[in-house]
């Protein structure tokens, strides 16, 4: 265990940036996959068509792929748009940070599409209907009554894309992000113990997921406190 | 820049050289995985604290951290002990291969048993009541009454999982092997064209997903057959 | 109408059931003789279901004995199935196994519990569908009949283990009314030929003209027992009075 010391810094750190990550790809996905559901679910056949096209690329790709492919695609592209401006440059760098949460999020948003699709149909039609007859706006009525149904329907699975999120972050350090996987990779050239070092990865990651799923476990008891027993 | 199809058509048979890999990793991995997820279901279903706990704490460590770590832990990790280098195992688990075979059938077993387990309690408790009723024993019930019915039930579940786990095999890309992943960032490190190569390769799994929804959804259908009114 | 022997086939005891906190039976008192016909009614909740499903172990008793045809019920494995050889239930769900053919359905339990060979097995079967008059249907799969045919079949597979009582909870509850007589018909044949029945059911028209005694059941007790006559004409207590007027207003 003393091998450990003087990485629990490192490895604090290194957490920190899952955590980062974490809120950051969140955000995003669910605005990926808000916007996927609503282009599913409107009236254009158009948007219908980009956003099945959307669910079914990013479920049949692999994430390692995505990630690989965002990095090093979007550094040739701003390698190219930058030596537009100067012939000089030679690479254009994109952080890792960027490029791997913009792609986790894009994945778990295809996943995240169908999910808010499923919530939004399952809103019940007479919930709707009764806003409308009462005089509310289409606005009014998303807000007030559409939501409030439509999140707690999607919360068990919506838990387990925020899990896919936590996990996914470890592939991020494939690309160089320098969170817990990366901390161990140096830990092991010093230390020589690459099982410890990977289990001491293993078990932040854990707690991650722990507290996820503690959270979602809160939040679905919060959102039953007004609609258990008035079935 | 262009799109340089010339070099999708160099790279794409080089990549599918590696299918072979990937098919192995996956159906080794899948059926290790599947036998695994049904020791872990018994266990989960035996009533015997001894049992469930254990299997619990297995499916919610493996199941609450990435595949990547587990990969990292059995390959690089492992090496570590002493014992593990001198077992009868170490031919198999010095080798990128054996390792990522292991690690994937550890993880894929941890999703599959919570899945059967969905199928199992999904089974009507009324028909397991009339199989009670006509004196039929627990062993019985579970295996002419539970088991097909709770089959066709993960089904669906379980066949998601499988394209996961079609998935995951592109991370054995990460330590050396020579997958359709791992050909692929070879070239790109070469070729420096990661929208042709990468892009091609998706379709290629793409394609491959499409293979297995297509083969499940008979399967399905041939399994559901006596759910159909007609 | 057979006239019931003397042999007791069921006999309940000072029969408590306690579900948590909640007294489902209190003090139960029952005993059936071979070939009797009974007929349990009562508002929901009064434990008909729980009382009948105590004769077969599906649910367990908390204190007092059940003993059928000789076999004390206790938690002993070897007691449980050797009570469940000689009782048959039918459900009000039906319960039939969806993933078998009709003839399946009936064969199975055949094969499994008393060790039939599958020719032996298959020929009581048809025998049975042929009595419930549905053969016709032996291939096909549950969901596809109608909900009156999948309760003959559920009684005809009873049937076929042999059992020497029938227990029947609110088999037609379940069923469309243009369905209800199709089995009520396989009831009453079964009756007329001397199947000793205990029968939870709110068909009164049913009860009248095959029952040997109807018990009513109230708030987990066994409130009233008599002959139809008597217990239509001349009901005793005031709560079977106020039931009977609920049911038998319409």
């Amino acid at each position: 265990m003393d091998v450990l010391a003087g990485w629990w810094d490192d490895y604090f750190w290194g957490a920190v940036v899952v955590g980062k990550v974490f809120f950051c790809s969140l955000a995003l996905m669910i605005i990926f996959g808000l916007l996927g559901a609503m282009a599913k679910l409107s009236n254009s056949r158009v948007a219908q068509k980009i956003a099945g096209a959307y669910t079914v690329v990013f479920r049949g790709t692999p994430e390692i792929l995505v990630v690989l492919l965002l990095y090093f695609g979007s550094a040739v592209v701003l390698t190219a748009i930058a030596q537009v401006f100067n012939p000089e440059i030679k690479f254009v760098d994109v952080p890792p940070f960027w490029a791997g949460t913009i792609a986790i999020s894009i994945i778990v948003g295809s996943y995240a599409t169908e999910t808010f699709r499923g919530a939004f149909l399952g809103v019940h039609p007479g919930s709707i209907e009764a806003a409308r007859a009462l005089g509310m706006s289409d606005l009014q009525t998303f807000v007030y009554v559409r939501i409030p149904e439509m999140w707690r329907l999607a919360l068990p699975p919506f838990g387990n894309h925020m899990l896919s999120l936590v996990k996914d972050t470890a592939l991020i350090s494939i690309i160089g992000l320098n969170e817990t996987m990366f901390v161990a990779k140096q830990a092991i050239t010093v230390t020589g113990k690459p099982f410890t070092m990977y289990i001491v990865v293993g078990a932040i990651y854990l707690g991650f997921s722990t507290v996820v799923t503690l959270f979602v476990m809160g939040a679905e008891k919060f959102g039953e406190r007004t609609t258990v027993g008035a079935k | 820049m262009s799109f340089d199809l010339q070099l999708i058509v160099e790279s794409l048979p080089v990549m599918l050289m590696g299918i072979g890999i990937t098919f192995k990793l996956l159906v080794i991995s899948g059926v290790l995985g599947l036998l695994l997820a049904i020791c872990l279901l018994l266990m989960r279903i035996s009533g015997l604290w001894y049992l469930n706990i254990p299997a619990q704490i297995y499916i919610y460590v493996f199941r609450g951290t990435p595949i990547l770590v587990q990969i990292f832990i059995v390959y690089y990790g492992l090496p570590q002990f002493e014992s593990v280098r001198e077992s009868i195992f170490w031919p198999i688990l010095r080798e990128p291969t054996g390792c990522a075979i292991l690690a994937l059938s550890l993880n894929t077993g941890a999703y599959v048993s919570e899945i059967l387990r969905g199928g199992v309690l999904g089974v009507d408790k009324g028909v397991l009541e009339a199989g009670s009723a006509l004196g039929m024993s627990a062993h019985q019930k579970f295996i002419y009454i539970t088991t097909p019915i709770a089959t066709r039930l993960a089904l669906p579940a379980y066949s998601n999982d499988v394209i996961s786990l079609l998935k995951s095999t592109a991370l054995a890309s990460t330590i050396t092997i020579a997958d359709m992943t791992g050909i692929a960032r070879t070239i790109v490190a070469d070729t420096y064209a990661p929208y042709e190569i990468f892009i091609s390769l998706a379709v290629v799994y793409m394609i491959f997903t499409f293979g297995l929804q297509k083969l499940f959804g008979i399967i399905e259908g041939y399994l559901g057959q006596y759910t159909k009114r007609e | 109408m057979s006239i019931p022997e003397n042999r007791p086939l069921i006999q309940m005891q000072n029969v408590n059931k306690f579900f948590g906190d909640f007294q489902a039976l209190k003090n139960v008192n029952l005993e059936v003789r071979k070939g009797e016909r009974i007929v349990v009614c009562g508002p929901s909740g009064s434990g008909k279901s729980t009382m009948i499903r105590c004769i077969n172990r599906l649910e367990e008793h908390t204190d007092g004995h059940i003993v059928i045809d000789g076999n004390t019920l206790t938690d002993k494995v070897k007691d449980i199935n050797a009570v469940r050889r000689e009782v048959g239930m039918v459900f009000q769900n039906f319960n039939l196994f969806p993933h078998m053919t009709i003839v399946k359905n009936l064969m199975i339990a055949q094969q499994l519990v008393r060790n039939t060979s599958k020719n032996d097995a298959r020929e009581t079967a048809m025998f049975y569908l042929e009595r419930v008059k549905i053969p016709e249907q032996a291939q096909k799969y549950p969901i596809q009949l109608s909900g009156g045919q999948q309760q003959r079949v559920a009684i005809a597979r009873a049937l076929c283990m042999k059992p020497e009582i029938m227990l029947f909870d609110e088999p037609t509850s379940a069923l469309d009314p243009e369905m209800i007589n199709e089995v009520l018909e396989v009831m009453v044949d079964l009756a007329k030929e001397g199947m000793t029945m205990i029968c939870v059911t709110h068909e009164m028209g049913f009860a009248r003209s095959v029952a040997d005694r109807i018990i009513f059941m109230d708030l987990g007790e066994i409130v009233e027992e008599a002959a139809p006559e008597e217990f239509f004409d001349n009901p005793k207590s005031e709560r079977t009075k106020k039931f009977l007027s609920q049911i038998l207003s319409h």
